[in-house]
């Protein structure tokens, strides 16, 4: 790329984030007739170029009506409160820690690598000594989700068959997997997608804004036992000793309802969805049994029966 | 760094664009940083960045006159900007770039050591209000579950290089075993978090789940096999060509088996059926499997004549409990 190139984008960036009203393309022309062909033809096509790239890397250029023409013609301007970056005031030592954070955890096809310069250029360390490592995570349709909820923009996509808008509230990664959580217009209440099942793209719907309750939203429930639209129901389950370490930390200590001399536990669960909750306690195979509610016991060994019976 | 994209992937153009539109800001509010700083602060070589700087002296606003350029004082290896208003703040942060950051923190204030009142957490909490979101409320990141002294003792094991001694469920074979292990790295991959090492339990290379170690002891001993550039160069969760295959049919509720566990081959039967080929690393994971699966699932050919009836075993087993 020539150095014109870039003094050409420079230019072009400077004066339409220095005008306070819209630039007609013929004005653009005129003025930056330096850094481009006199030719029409072949300046519309730099031009359209010169746009892509800079909307590319975010450079906010609008389109707008260029007032007190008669006929009316397009102008082009970047309004300052959308490109200027407000200033986080980061220390060195914030910057560090970013820059260490952001060396260590990764998203897949994006790069920390802009924003740090934006925010102040590198400082500190990368990730050295550190022991460990993590595998980039899965980032595909996550951005424009999270451009949503920080500029509170509904969103539309298809979900189970049906077409969803969605006021997006957070974002989880959990179990190696993105999940949305938000207010489903479509069904009127709060709802979790997990994104690798959304079956279309993510349209951001731009010329709508949400109002994000005022109440703190906590993550959405993502164990699979708590995923139903059922009625919930409190079940107790008896883990043997060997695997009770694991349901304890996976349930957290507040889950453990009683402990036994022999090592075991009884946890408490609850349950919304039947089948999900079934295949979770079957993969504690006979380690495990469902002491209550009768109804989902007698669900599990009825299931078990029919295996047996086939 | 991380995330660097390929040269090929960006035009070098907007690199530029986009790494000037950076830097300039940062220069211009300074007194004369000297050209070696800005070099090392946004990684890019002083030859480069002296180009860059050649080329700004040529932008600025119409008329394009001198003093409404911006002015580039080269001095003594240091610079200053002057007139660079218009450039007086960074591009904002794009939701990639954001979400870049965001994420990242949330994931690493969640490691051993993460901070929860230090920098890293200041940090957000700046980032956070500057895109207009509750720090803890827009992004939350879990890398996988484990018991935090455990994921601790893991890491500062291999970083010392210490041997480690685990006692660990295995979920696979279902029986839970003391072992040593030299360890190699601690990684977090698709939602869980590993120990790789030399097991001398097994003699053998072994990767573990860290949320099924109960507990871990770092030991004063050395580890005594280093890794080898093999070690981790293959997929650590490849299954050999010496364990068994079955061929299961699967109704259309249980095609999830493809996307969860890795498969030899998979065939669509019609109707949303499949029949795929799969590893059995341990009779007790098809078991577990098949039980869940239940009237979804069938065994259609197995290596070993006993791996057919794993499901129905297991069931009557799980039964015979629930009839005590």
């Amino acid at each position: 790329m020539s150095a014109a190139k870039l003094e050409r984008l420079l230019n072009l960036t400077a004066l339409l984030l220095a005008t306070p009203r819209p630039v007609s393309a013929e004005e653009i022309h005129e003025r930056l007739r330096e850094h481009y062909a006199e030719d029409a033809d072949a300046f519309r096509r730099a031009f359209e170029r010169d746009k892509d790239a800079l909307r590319s890397m975010g450079v906010p250029i609008v389109v707008e009506t260029v007032p007190g023409v008669v006929p009316a013609v397009d102008g082009y301007r970047i309004p300052r409160d959308r490109y200027y970056l407000r200033d986080p005031g980061l220390t060195p030592e914030e910057l560090a820690a970013l820059r260490l954070a952001a060396s260590v955890v990764r998203l897949e096809g994006l790069s920390a690598r802009d924003a740090l310069m934006k925010l102040g250029g590198f400082v500190g360390e990368g990730d050295e000594g550190l022991g460990l490592s993590v595998d980039s995570l899965p980032a595909a349709g996550v951005a424009p989700l999270f451009g949503a909820i920080t500029d509170r923009h509904p969103v539309r996509f298809r979900y189970r068959g049906t077409e969803r808008v969605v006021d997006p509230y957070r974002l989880d990664f959990a179990r190696g997997r993105w999940y949305l959580s938000g207010h489903d217009h479509t069904r009127g209440a709060d709802r979790l997608f997990r994104l690798d099942r959304l079956e279309s793209p993510i349209e951001v719907v731009a010329d709508r804004t949400f109002e994000r309750p005022p109440v703190p939203q906590p993550g959405l429930p993502l164990d699979p036992w708590q995923l139903g639209e059922g009625e919930a129901t409190e079940a107790r389950v008896s883990v043997d000793a060997a695997q009770a370490p694991w349901i304890v930390q996976h349930l957290g200590p507040d889950a453990v309802v009683e402990e036994r001399a022999d090592g075991s536990v009884v946890v408490a669960m609850t349950v919304t969805n039947v089948e999900n909750f079934r295949s979770f306690v079957l993969t504690f195979l006979d380690h495990a049994e469902i002491l209550e509610p009768p109804e989902l016991r007698d669900d599990l060994i009825a299931w078990l029966e029919r295996q047996v019976a086939a | 760094m991380s995330g660097r994209r390929s040269p090929a992937a960006r035009t070098s153009a907007s690199d530029r664009v986009a790494r000037l539109l950076a830097i300039v800001p940062w220069i211009a509010a300074r007194d004369g940083p000297t050209l070696d700083e800005v070099s090392a602060r946004f990684g890019v070589p002083r030859a480069k960045l002296e180009e860059d700087l050649q080329v700004l002296a040529m932008v600025g606003l119409p008329p394009y006159t001198p003093d409404t350029l911006i002015e580039v004082v080269i001095e003594d290896g240091r610079v200053w900007l002057r007139f660079a208003d218009v450039f007086a703040r960074p591009l904002h942060l794009t939701p990639e770039q954001a979400l870049a950051l965001v994420a990242a923190g949330a994931a690493s204030q969640a490691l051993p050591g993460g901070d929860t009142d230090g920098p890293l957490a200041s940090a957000l909490a700046k980032l956070a209000d500057v895109l207009g979101i509750d720090p803890t409320e827009a992004v939350s990141v879990t890398l996988g579950e484990s018991r935090p002294d455990v994921l601790d003792a893991l890491r500062s094991a291999v970083a010392e290089g210490r041997r480690v001694r685990i006692d660990y469920y295995s979920y696979g074979r279902d029986e839970r075993t003391a072992r040593t292990v030299d360890p190699h790295a601690v990684f977090a991959h698709q939602g869980a978090w590993y120990l790789r090492g030399w097991c001398h339990l097994a003699r053998d290379r072994r990767v573990f789940r860290v949320d099924r170690i109960v507990e871990a002891t770092v030991l004063d001993e050395p580890v005594e096999r280093s890794p080898t550039p093999e070690d981790g160069a293959d997929d650590p969760f490849a299954l050999g060509p010496d364990v068994p295959r079955v061929v299961l049919e699967l109704e259309p509720g249980a095609r999830w088996v493809v996307e969860t566990y890795p498969v030899d081959e998979v065939e669509e039967l019609g109707e949303g059926r499949l029949r795929v080929r799969l590893a059995v690393a341990a009779t007790p994971w098809l078991e577990r499997l098949l039980v869940r699966l239940g009237p979804a699932a069938r065994v259609v050919a197995a290596d070993e004549p006993a791996l057919a009836e794993a499901g129905v075993r297991a069931a009557r087993r799980i039964l015979d409990r629930y009839r005590r």
